[in-house]
């Protein structure tokens, strides 16, 4: 069957079985920057925004999204040049193996424009259904914070661009604790 | 191929007994380093800069290749699936795989009985030549020992097909009686897993008829001597840890080809190319060179890769198939069909005078290995061999240990690897006798651990790896200052709750970098005319950043702009051999071989800049991508120099350079833990509100990577000390088969973590450099423990640390 999609902007015709999960198809697609770490639904690699949402493709069936909005961790920004959030993980040092990733920074954008200045407890809780196991999740928190004001201030990347990763997470602790009963 | 007899120590420890220990003139202090590297921090251009992470663009953006995201690429890919055994002991005794054949878009199926199913034993473990583990494993087996022993395998044109084929296969048992329990397995009477044939490459110590894979065991001085003293209090305590999952994001994962020239080619999610080319020659009986492996981006290994858990079958499928072959483990397959950290007892006992000096240390651990054996010996020696060392001035040293077999999925190498184990039994221990004696726990630890010039004889008092060595690098007592300063460990205010006590603890650990005497690494550098230059290397980069590190070492010895280095790393067929990622020893072997490579081609580059200048090398360097002269200020660019070796009038060049590295050395980084809890001692619940690590990892190559490697792996112990790892049910079948049903922190559950890096220098090491991945692993266990001692006065000594178990204790002593 075909289905319609708007893919990071480009409106497409995907050939697909209506059962077909989201993210086989994509990557199919060459959408490859869509990862898949579990059997679905779980670890938070497959997140795309549909239709603005941050949603797991694995988890979505393709029948479902006809005609959606999609956008993939490779419709923010190029190599060359790194949207703010893509920016502030590369500066923080908060990727690592990297698998996790693309999931991260789409839920990034998607709390961003829900939540322009979130909290730090805001943030790890954005991130809590996506899992890294290499990072401790410390890093990528702090570059969630600092995107935010990246975004803010005008959607400008820090002008050095490079290292500079201001520890502005740290010390400012509101809800880091875990509770177990 | 191997000589069964003689598997050498690796991975982690030695515990076949080695001969004589070596003299000590075979450690002097003096340490022939070279001037270049021991740079100050104002005179270093690359190293000790938190300089981007050379491959975090693709990464950021999606562009990285990982093993499956080359499917686009195969149009013919067929997937593979595999069956696994549904009993937990027992025997295949037939198999009927005839709807599968049958199934439309089915290629090929494989059976144990197949002509092209391998038979030869072998271990998984990814460990060096001969491997110190036994060869207990078929690729497809009849003899099953486990739920998930893989038994047939099919490759179909998509991953569905080849699921439903691989579910319509149906197979036979003879089921056997089956045993969990480590220590029930350690007898006589228990089922045995092994018939004395089925093993081959054993380990020392070994006993099938009681399920025991390997016995080990390494003293100095005389502890029972020491124990029966009549002025020393003896104190025993005994722990036990998790059987904790790798759960790294990206599965295990291979593509698997032959290509034109009839070579095997393996794309694959591996931490040990080298190590997994010359096992699929022996398992494959190809040579060597007919087979390539090669790494692509790896999404996490944590030593659930150091080995080759799935290489095999979808090459044999892909042979029989005739076409490529991808297999992705599922999740499922991850948590019960993959490997894991070996769960342990660990007894401590120490003797302590009543002043508080500390004449004896003894730690036995019973470790269950599992269905197999892969790492179980050198794992379990790590235990001991880590640790106990930190404790270096202690006259009488004893460790033992008992590698078991039980009817449970398969154990490995895993991030600390045995170090996690031995430090909670090792520190929550010695915190306790601190109390017990009443004695304050910091000091008590600083009158007796490692300092610089200490001939650390306990480390090699197992011989082989981590065998005696000089310490000339020790950071512990600036890590446990800085640790105690940021968590405010000398003003813990108490909550206004009554019933909310709040406590820190803290523990120390010790690792090594790389195994001693055990390792190689090897890199080759050449230049491009336009001045820059191609890095080759063996090292494993499985998302740690070992690709920038050694970047920053070549380009701070070219004295170049890291971005004109192009790596490429892990292809067998390209780059130089190395014994993979494993041990801490990437930054420290690998990173040394490119030193060395990038000091080769340095010298001929001097060489072209004399020429070009007209002054003698002696008087020249490189720096800001120029060789210029330190007397008369001249400079020549490195692009000229480049144009002027490959197209130069009179002589002509490609300037190329090699290094190799080897060493005896493994030097400890160290690191100090701080936990800080607050505990309800009406429920038992608890909040850990904050995490510190001070890490001595010598000099960091890049800061902002090194910080990365500490906050993971101390979430990763955090993990051990909080979670269940994986569980069974009564019946002894996993009860983890997603991520949903592994209980482990998530972000919002994980508290702050504060990594703080202490610079010290390692003669040793390239620029200073030691390891900084592990040693963070192995702490927040015991830190944990402290700290509710601290808080409520009870102590758990059995991982996971839980509301229930601290309530339950609270309650035996109110
Ligand atoms: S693969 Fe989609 S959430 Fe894990
Ligand atoms: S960076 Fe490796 S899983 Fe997150």
């Amino acid at each position: 069957m075909q289905f319609s999609l708007t893919v990071n902007g480009d409106p497409t015709s995907i050939d697909a079985a209506p059962e077909e999960d989201l993210a086989t198809v994509l990557r199919r697609e060459g959408y490859t920057g869509v990862k898949c770490g579990c059997d679905g639904g779980v670890c938070g690699a497959s997140k795309v925004l549909i239709d603005g949402e941050a949603r797991m493709a694995c988890g979505t069936t393709v029948g479902d999204v006809d005609g959606a909005t999609i956008v993939t961790i490779e419709g923010l920004g190029t190599q060359d040049d790194l949207h703010p959030i893509q920016q502030a993980f590369v500066d923080h040092f908060a990727v690592q193996c990297g698998f996790c990733i693309p999931g991260m920074i789409v839920q990034t954008k998607a709390l961003l424009e829900e939540t322009p200045d979130p909290s730090e407890a805001e943030a790890r809780a954005a991130i809590d259904d996506n899992l890294c196991r290499c990072t401790g999740y410390q890093k990528p928190v702090e570059a969630i914070l600092d995107a935010a004001e990246r975004v803010n201030g005008d959607g400008a990347v820090a002008t050095d661009g490079g290292t500079s990763p201001a520890s502005t997470a740290r010390g400012t602790t509101e809800d880091g604790g875990e509770s177990h009963e | 191929m191997s000589d069964p007899d003689e598997p050498k120590p690796d991975g982690g420890t030695a515990s076949q007994p080695e001969g004589e220990s070596p003299e000590l003139e075979d450690h002097p202090l003096e340490w022939d380093e070279p001037e270049n590297n021991d740079l100050a921090p104002d005179e270093r251009a690359s190293v000790s800069r938190p300089a981007q992470k050379d491959d975090d663009p693709k990464l950021v953006t999606g562009q990285a290749k990982y093993t499956a995201d080359y499917e686009t690429q195969f149009p013919d890919l067929a997937r593979a699936a595999v069956v696994r055994s549904e009993i937990l002991h027992g025997y295949v005794t037939d198999i009927d795989a005839s709807a599968a054949e049958e199934m439309d878009g089915v290629h090929a199926v494989l059976t144990p009985w197949s002509e092209g199913t391998p038979d030869a034993k072998y271990t998984s473990a990814g460990q060096s030549y001969p491997e110190p583990s036994p060869w207990d494993m078929t690729v497809l087996n009849e003899h099953v020992r486990y739920v998930g022993d893989p038994i047939a395998a099919v490759a179909a044109e998509d991953a569905e097909t080849a699921r439903a084929a691989a579910e319509s296969i149906e197979v036979e048992y003879e089921e056997a009686e089956y045993v969990l329990d480590p220590e029930a397995a350690h007898s006589e009477d228990a089922p045995r897993l092994f018939e004395e044939d089925e093993v081959e490459n054993e380990i020392v110590g070994h006993d099938y008829s009681r399920n025991r894979m390997a016995h080990i065991e390494g003293e100095i001085g005389d502890v029972e001597d020491a124990v029966a003293r009549e002025d020393v209090h003896v104190h025993e305590t005994e722990w036990e840890t998790i059987r904790q999952s790798h759960a790294q994001i990206e599965p295990h994962t291979t593509l698997a080809y032959t290509d034109e020239d009839d070579r095997h080619v393996l794309v694959t999610s591996t931490q040990v190319p080298n190590h997994t080319r010359r096992q699929l020659a022996h398992l494959f009986d190809v040579p060597i060179r007919d087979v390539r492996v090669s790494k692509p981006r790896v999404g996490g290994g944590f030593g659930g890769k150091q080995a080759m858990v799935v290489e095999p079958i979808p090459l044999a499928l892909s042979i029989a198939a005739d076409r490529p072959v991808l297999y992705e483990a599922t999740r499922e397959e991850e948590f019960h069909a993959m490997r894991s950290r070996h769960p342990m007892t660990v007894r401590a006992r120490t003797a302590v005078t009543e002043d508080g000096s500390i004449e004896a240390i003894d730690l036995y651990a019973l470790s269950n290995t599992g269905a197999y054996g892969s790492h179980g010996m050198t794992v379990a020696g790590n235990v001991g061999s880590k640790p106990m060392p930190l404790y270096s001035k202690v006259p009488n040293a004893r460790f033992e240990a008992d590698i078991v077999h039980t009817n449970t999925p398969q154990t490995g190498a895993m991030r600390g690897y045995g170090a996690p184990q031995g430090t909670l039994a090792l520190e929550g221990h010695l915190d306790e006798v601190a109390r017990d004696l009443d004695l304050d726990p910091v000091e008590f630890r600083q009158r007796h651990y490692m300092e610089v010039g200490d001939l650390d004889e306990i480390a090699g008092m197992m011989g082989g790896e981590g065998a005696e060595r000089r310490i000339r690098s020790c950071g512990l007592d600036e890590c446990i200052e800085r640790g105690k300063d940021a968590i405010g460990w000398d003003d813990v205010e108490q909550p206004d709750e009554d019933h909310l006590h709040r406590g820190i603890g803290m523990a120390l650990s010790a690792q090594g970098t790389g195994v001693a005497g055990d390792e190689l690494g090897a890199a080759q550098l050449m230049m491009n005319e336009d001045g820059s230059f191609h890095l080759h290397v063996g090292g494993v980069d499985i998302g740690t950043g070992a690709d920038t590190a050694f970047i920053q070492i070549a380009a701070e010895v070219l004295g170049c702009d890291e971005e004109d280095i192009v790596i490429k790393s892990s292809d067998t067929d390209v780059t130089p051999f190395d014994y993979g990622a494993y041990a801490s020893s990437t930054t420290y072997i690998s990173g040394m071989a490119v030193k060395k490579a990038a000091e080769d081609a340095k010298e001929r580059i001097l060489y072209w800049g004399s020429k070009l200048l007209e002054e003698p090398e002696s008087n020249l360097d490189t720096g800001d991508g120029t060789v210029y002269s330190e007397e008369t200020g001249a400079s020549v660019s490195l692009e000229e120099i480049g144009y002027e070796a490959a197209y130069g009038h009179d002589e002509r060049e490609h300037i190329l350079g090699k290094g190799t590295h080897c060493t005896e050395e493994s030097p400890p980084p160290f690191a100090a833990q701080f936990a800080d809890v607050t505990v309800d001692e009406e429920t038992g619940e608890f909040e850990v509100t904050e995490l510190v690590v001070a890490v001595d990892c010598g000099v960091a190559i890049n800061p902002g990577m090194a910080e990365g490697q500490v906050e993971g792996a101390n979430h990763m112990s955090y993990e051990m000390a909080v979670s269940e790892g994986i569980t069974f049910d009564d019946e002894g079948r996993s009860e983890v088969r997603g991520f949903d049903d592994y209980d482990w922190p998530t972000a919002a559950e994980t508290p702050t973590i504060e990594s703080i890096l202490v610079e010290t220098h390692e003669p040793t090491g390239p620029f200073g450099a030691k390891s900084v991945a592990e040693v963070p692993t192995n702490t927040v266990p015991p830190a944990l423990s402290n700290a509710i001692r601290e808080a409520v006065g009870v102590r758990i000594t059995e991982m996971p640390i839980t509301a229930e178990k601290i309530n339950a204790a609270l309650e035996d002593d109110g």
